[in-house]
């Protein structure tokens, strides 16, 4: 029997490897749309969701819409603005950084044992997907040079941690005006990073991080 | 209603993003000094809240929000003035982040879900970008990006150690509304392990954004960079809001009976950051960093108090209130000399007691006031935390404290003495102007003042904020 949050977990997974081994800035972008779909939608297959209110039917489109929608098509926008295809010289090249991709996935494995949480079933894959992307977002933002990957790599470390809010905490603490608080601060956060971009790119003709180094001691 | 202390600000901040320059110079001060009242208000008979699960005014909240609303009326009659003299891109969208980012600070002072609080501590991070690379220079661009990152990614961390309590409430299998007034009642029952790990998140989370050592190094770089009003704001407010999400939680653990855990992380965090920022000051080529690692030194101060608890407790809310008066007065005194002279860099500044002799007297008071001599509060506070270690048997971190404050001033009298005394250029661009050196006295005298006369429901709001995690005056 396929169960469908499996289905998703999975390919949260497979998208978290996807984005470590592409260049493509627009690659990227479509596949951080499709992760945050995937996002927003595990928690309607999860057994303890089925039941949904009906404001939480109106958050999970909200949710859906910004994650998939509203994030992407900022992201898009400084892309096409700053005219940037792809990157050129990662810290840490394609096929390595796929590999570490299959290293964090064993090691969210370790981890989600060696935590001693007794979930159940589905909950330990949620777990163990939640930490991969939590820890890929980060390895992303620290093996690429562009600032807009750098956001990226911020974006799905945010889908991870939401991943793992929804694994660890019981749904009855998740008021749903707090959670569109939190997706409020992503969005205006990404919608502020693409300012800076603009402006980065406007002032060093480039949105490499190599360049800012100015400032130290 | 409690709300409207932060919904003032920000639905004026809103609307002066589109008024015209002029109109939003007076809606600035007008908020401010409307917002000061509010808070005097809330401070003589407490609002009620009209959401009480997501607000409320614990008593170090309240703290922080009085000393945030106090420096930014003078903050922002200095803005004012400093406006017309320097020319600013977008002043518009200055104005309105200032106010935003008055509102969001605010917001996080009254916060009494985690969650809520977290919201509003990123928020302030995502208003306050706009302040520091209003003139988008290059290196002002690096700070903010720098700036946003880091402290989007430390936040991140402190939302996922707020999952981590929420977690050891289940594990318990407590059920009691996600608040901290209610978790600190049912503390002794939360899981403490998860606790700990919820602790360790939150404090790596919030203290990058309140500038320990070692996930500091954003906070030289948007201090230096961000024009001195909104210097004057991260240093003086911002910080503190920080500092209280990770007090909330330190309450929580105290309560939790893990107190001993909680503070000898904060006692190494602030000890390691009073260490860095001396080295970082001797020798500093730039004087408002100089300012920002002091503030990192400050911190640090308050984190080891906190962390030692008793009567340090209480010098470390003294030094919280007097920090906050004493660098933002600083800060201020720093955007003169920055007009003045037209550079940060102390090599080319020098004879300022000639030359501006007006900000001299409130630059060098506040770098007495800032080293520790009295008449200044921080005499008081810092004298208060060294007992402190000493009384509850930590002789070597006090005697290391101790050492580090020494360096710490040795470096920053060096940098003062060559600005206001060294050989320098014979002119000034800007002419110093009495408006513009009143708001730093000001603020220089409140803390003078504090120290003879603390009105009584200030020291009573110290002492019931405190005394919750075994806090005292009486050593």
């Amino acid at each position: 029997m396929i169960n469908n949050i499996d289905v998703i977990l999975v390919l949260i997974l497979l998208s978290v490897l996807l984005s470590l081994g592409s260049s493509r800035m627009m690659t990227l972008i479509k596949i951080m749309a499709l992760q945050g779909a995937l996002v927003s939608l595990a928690p309607i297959f999860l057994d303890q969701h089925s039941r949904l209110s009906s404001g939480g039917v109106l958050f999970f489109q909200l949710m859906f819409l910004i994650k998939t929608a509203l994030i992407p098509g900022l992201l898009y926008m400084a892309v096409t603005k700053i005219s940037i295809k792809r990157e050129v010289e990662p810290i840490i090249g394609y096929h390595a950084s796929i590999f570490t991709g299959l290293g964090l996935i064993l090691l969210s494995v370790y981890i989600t044992q060696r935590l001693g949480l007794s979930l159940h079933g589905d909950y330990a894959v949620l777990l163990i997907t939640a930490i991969t992307t939590l820890s890929g977002g980060l390895f992303l933002m620290m093996s690429r040079t562009k600032a807009i990957t750098q956001v990226i790599g911020y974006l799905m470390l945010d889908n991870g941690i939401h991943l793992m809010g929804m694994a660890l905490t019981k749904h009855s603490h998740n008021l749903y005006i707090v959670e569109f608080g939190v997706l409020l601060d992503l969005l205006v956060g990404v919608m502020i990073m693409g300012i800076i971009l603009h402006n980065i790119n406007r002032t060093f003709d480039d949105v490499d991080t190599m360049y800012l180094g100015q400032l130290k001691d | 209603m409690l709300e409207s202390v932060f919904l003032l600000p920000l639905v004026v901040g809103l609307l002066t993003l589109f008024l015209p320059v002029r109109l939003g110079r007076i809606a600035l001060v007008v908020t401010a000094l409307l917002h000061l009242q509010i808070t005097l208000l809330n401070w003589l008979h407490p609002f009620p809240s009209n959401f009480p699960g997501f607000f409320g005014s614990a008593p170090a909240g309240l703290l922080v929000l009085l000393v945030t609303s106090f420096i930014f009326v003078f903050i922002s009659l200095y803005g004012i003035f400093y406006m017309k003299e320097q020319e600013m891109q977008s002043e518009p969208i200055f104005i309105g982040c200032m106010l935003l980012f008055l509102g969001t600070m605010s917001m996080a002072a009254l916060a009494d879900h985690p969650i809520v609080l977290w919201i509003a501590i990123e928020a302030t991070t995502l208003v306050s970008a706009p302040l520091i690379f209003i003139n988008r220079s290059k290196k002002a661009l690096e700070a903010t990006w720098k700036y946003v990152l880091i402290c989007s990614v430390g936040i991140a961390l402190a939302l996922l150690g707020f999952f981590f309590i929420t977690l050891s409430m289940d594990h318990a299998g407590l059920d009691v509304p996600l608040t901290f007034s209610s978790l600190n009642t049912a503390a002794r029952q939360l899981d403490p392990v998860w606790l700990k790990t919820g602790f360790i998140f939150i404090l790596i989370g919030f203290g990058t954004k309140m500038g320990l050592a070692p996930m500091h190094t954003w906070l030289p770089d948007a201090h230096s960079q961000a024009p001195s009003p909104a210097s004057a704001l991260l240093s003086g407010a911002l910080l503190n809001c920080a500092f209280l999400g990770i007090y909330k939680v330190h309450t929580l653990m105290v309560l939790a009976g893990l107190g001993a855990f909680s503070g000898s992380l904060l006692i190494a965090f602030g000890l390691f950051s009073i260490v860095v920022a001396g080295i970082f000051i001797l020798h500093q080529p730039d004087y408002k960093r100089m300012l920002a690692y002091s503030s990192i030194e400050n911190m640090g101060v308050i984190a080891f108090g906190v962390g030692i608890g008793g009567l340090a407790l209480y010098g470390a809310m003294l030094h919280l209130i007097h920090h906050s008066l004493l660098k933002s007065s600083l800060f201020l005194s720093a955007g003169n000399l920055v007009l003045g002279f037209g550079t940060k860099m102390v090599a080319k500044c020098g004879n300022m007691v000639r030359l501006m002799p007006k900000t001299f007297v409130a630059f060098f008071g506040g770098f007495i006031g800032i080293s520790g001599l009295p008449p200044f509060g921080i005499f008081i506070s810092e004298f208060m935390i060294v007992l402190g270690a000493f009384q509850t048997g930590h002789p070597v971190a006090a005697t290391l404290f101790i050492a580090s404050l020494i360096l710490v001033v040795a470096g920053f009298a060096q940098i003062v003495t060559s600005m206001s005394f060294g050989p320098c250029q014979e002119e000034i661009l800007v002419q110093e102007q009495i408006l513009r050196v009143v708001p730093p006295l000001a603020l220089l005298l409140t803390s003078v003042i504090l120290c003879i006369w603390m009105p009584e429901a200030l020291y009573q709001t110290i002492i019931n904020a405190i005394t919750v995690i075994g806090g005292t005056i009486h050593g």
